[in-house]
């Protein structure tokens, strides 16, 4: 079997109607696609603040000034843009945020919340309405309101979700990723590769906006992919540490297939989550295997935090508005910083050279992990 | 009990059968429940009160349901986390603000803790719970928003069940002196037919026997 359905008019259907991003290689998808295909990874000395006595020195961040809030609202500006919606669209619409802790808020001791009131700041600047929680759930917080999105219109509860996810190194984080040697200090990632020395933080932020189909289509809009499935899970395992079998990303990978009613022969590509840490990209490797079995030798996948690094809070978005370009592009980035093969890391990596989606397969899978064990999978489709 | 928005008055008509069950409270506990005490440490968390706090009103509200960690595995294997704090652990990321700005290293602990998701796999480790974690800050609703992210879940047969925890942070001298002003509560909730299973003791915080609620109730 390869697709079990296309994108048509099914009831329930959640497609994607406008994306927009911003990260290390520039504002817009454009810059975005082109980063990742060149295969050039985005990491330079850290410029936005000091890193004297840290023991790694690399990010990979916008140039020049960047303020979030101003940065949250061009992206969602562009993502409404591009789906055309209309000022009462968008006030109609539901506004879902995944954010990281805000440093100002930090060092405000009158602060109501860690997260400060961006989230509050960008809804008011965009036409939006206030989104009702700030995703708080680390590096799967973008997938987490993602999927909350789809099940808010598959259930009725809303029409249109704008998702949307924002971080930007900072010192605080920084410091807290270098004490825990976490960071890479040869300046570079390198997923699922020997040697590998850890992830380096970099800026991102990503909106999404979510239609039920028959909205979309009531309107005329032309969309750009379809998300046909979602997967959560949670290992049970550890406060901060991958279950090493994989197995609450394997059930998180399984529950998407099983909502887009796959099988593996029709996924083409795999955005993995693959931070570049020890620990993580093994684990990985086995959820991919514990899932998909002997199927994943014929699934091209790679990391894109080789070359734009891990946005924590927004890296699930990004990576999965990058796994949307690319599909649509027909042409899949390749997993940077590769220095040969480590034998718990046995994935048909994309090396080199982007290569061509394979024929026939019109899915991919975009997959995120944090601590405490909680895993996403989405599931993206041709439209 | 005031009626959690999102459950079973707003399910919709067309959702499968079986995310339509009725949903009841299976167990639930609060902080604080009567003179304030220490929170119980949790090995691993520092500084802050926060994780403390989450993991306590966990432990008060799973104890009633499940008897001992971990959780019947079959029901486990269906029950989410949704942790909401509509602060935040402002305690530790105040921390980690004032070593930074001392230009000293982050102590590794603090970095381990600095997200919600560390207790919350705390909690799921400890219980068995392998649903899915799902970290929030409601902007206004606390409780409410926190259950319809349990809804979503259930809802969308992403989970049988969750443990729902609302854990907000007291600021030092809100009430004089830490953990002064930390609150929360903490609901099990899940499908009727779980009210027949026969785990546990399913008392109350207080040690009185426990008494199940649909979430219909007022």
């Amino acid at each position: 079997m390869a697709d079990a359905k296309q994108g048509g008019g099914e009831p329930g259907q959640v497609v994607i109607t406008g994306m927009s991003a911003a990260s290390a290689f520039g504002r817009g998808t454009g810059p975005l696609l082109a980063g990742a295909l060149s295969g050039q990874p985005a990491f330079g000395q850290v410029r936005r603040f000091g890193v004297d006595g840290r023991r790694a020195t690399a990010a990979a961040e916008l140039q020049g000034p960047v303020v979030l809030a101003d940065e949250l609202a061009a992206v969602i500006g562009a993502a409404c843009d591009e789906a055309g919606l209309s000022p009462a669209d968008r006030a109609s619409a539901e506004l879902l945020m995944a954010l990281h802790s805000d440093a100002a808020a930090a060092r405000d001791a009158a602060t109501p919340a860690v997260t400060g009131s961006t989230a509050a700041d960008v809804a008011v600047r965009t036409g939006l309405p206030e989104p009702p929680r700030v995703y708080a759930t680390a590096c799967v917080a973008g997938s987490t309101a993602i999927a909350d999105g789809a099940a808010m219109i598959v259930s009725g509860r809303a029409v249109r979700v704008v998702a949307a996810a924002g971080y930007l190194v900072d010192p605080d984080s920084f410091a807290m990723f270098d004490g825990a040697r976490v960071l890479a200090r040869d300046g570079q990632v390198r997923p699922f590769s020997a040697g590998r020395q850890g992830l380096l933080l970099g800026d991102g932020v990503a909106a999404v906006v979510l239609e039920s189909g028959d909205a979309a289509r009531g309107r005329g809009a032309r969309p750009l992919a379809r998300l046909a499935g979602w997967g959560r899970a949670g290992d049970a395992y550890h406060v901060c540490q991958p279950s090493p079998d994989g197995r609450g990303l394997a059930r998180a990978i399984d529950a998407a297939l099983r909502r887009g009613r796959i099988d593996p022969a029709a996924i083409g590509y795999v955005n993995a989550n693959g931070t570049g840490t020890s620990h993580a990209d093994s684990a990985e490797t086995a959820a991919l295997r514990r899932s998909l079995g002997a199927g994943v030798d014929a699934i091209p996948v790679s990391s894109t935090k080789s070359v734009h690094g891990h946005a924590l809070e927004a890296s699930a978005l990004l990576e999965l508005v990058l796994t949307v370009l690319v599909m649509r592009a027909g042409q899949l980035p390749v997993n940077a910083g590769y220095l040969g093969q480590d034998p718990d890391c046995g994935l048909d990596l994309v090396l080199g050279s982007p290569r061509e989606v394979p024929g026939g397969r019109r899915h991919a899978l975009s997959l995120n992990a944090a601590f405490g064990g909680a895993s996403t999978a989405l599931l993206v489709a041709a439209a | 009990m005031s009626t959690p928005s999102g459950l079973r008055n707003d399910t919709p008509r067309d959702a499968p059968a079986s995310a339509c069950g009725e949903l009841i409270v299976l167990a639930s506990s609060a902080w604080p429940a009567g003179p304030r005490a220490a929170l119980p440490a949790v090995p691993g968390f520092i500084v802050s009160s926060f994780s403390p706090l989450a993991a306590h009103l966990a432990e008060l509200c799973l104890l009633q349901y499940f008897g001992s960690p971990p959780a019947d595995p079959g029901l486990g294997r269906q029950t989410g986390v949704v942790l909401a704090s509509t602060t935040g652990d402002i305690a530790t990321a105040a921390e980690v603000a004032r070593v930074v700005d001392e230009g000293r290293p982050v102590p590794p602990l603090l970095f381990y803790q600095s997200n919600q998701n560390a207790v919350a796999g705390h909690i799921a480790a400890r219980w068995g719970l392998e649903g899915p974690v799902v970290c929030t800050i409601p902007a206004r609703r606390g409780l409410a928003d926190a259950m319809d992210s349990a809804a979503l879940l259930i809802e969308g047969e992403e989970a049988a069940a969750a443990l729902v925890i609302l854990a907000d942070q007291g600021r030092p001298g809100d009430s004089g002196g830490t953990p002064a002003g930390d609150s929360g509560t903490a609901m099990l909730i899940g499908p009727a037919r779980w009210s027949l299973q026969p785990f546990g003791p399913r008392r109350d915080a207080d040690g009185t026997p426990g008494r199940n609620q649909s979430l219909g109730e007022s």
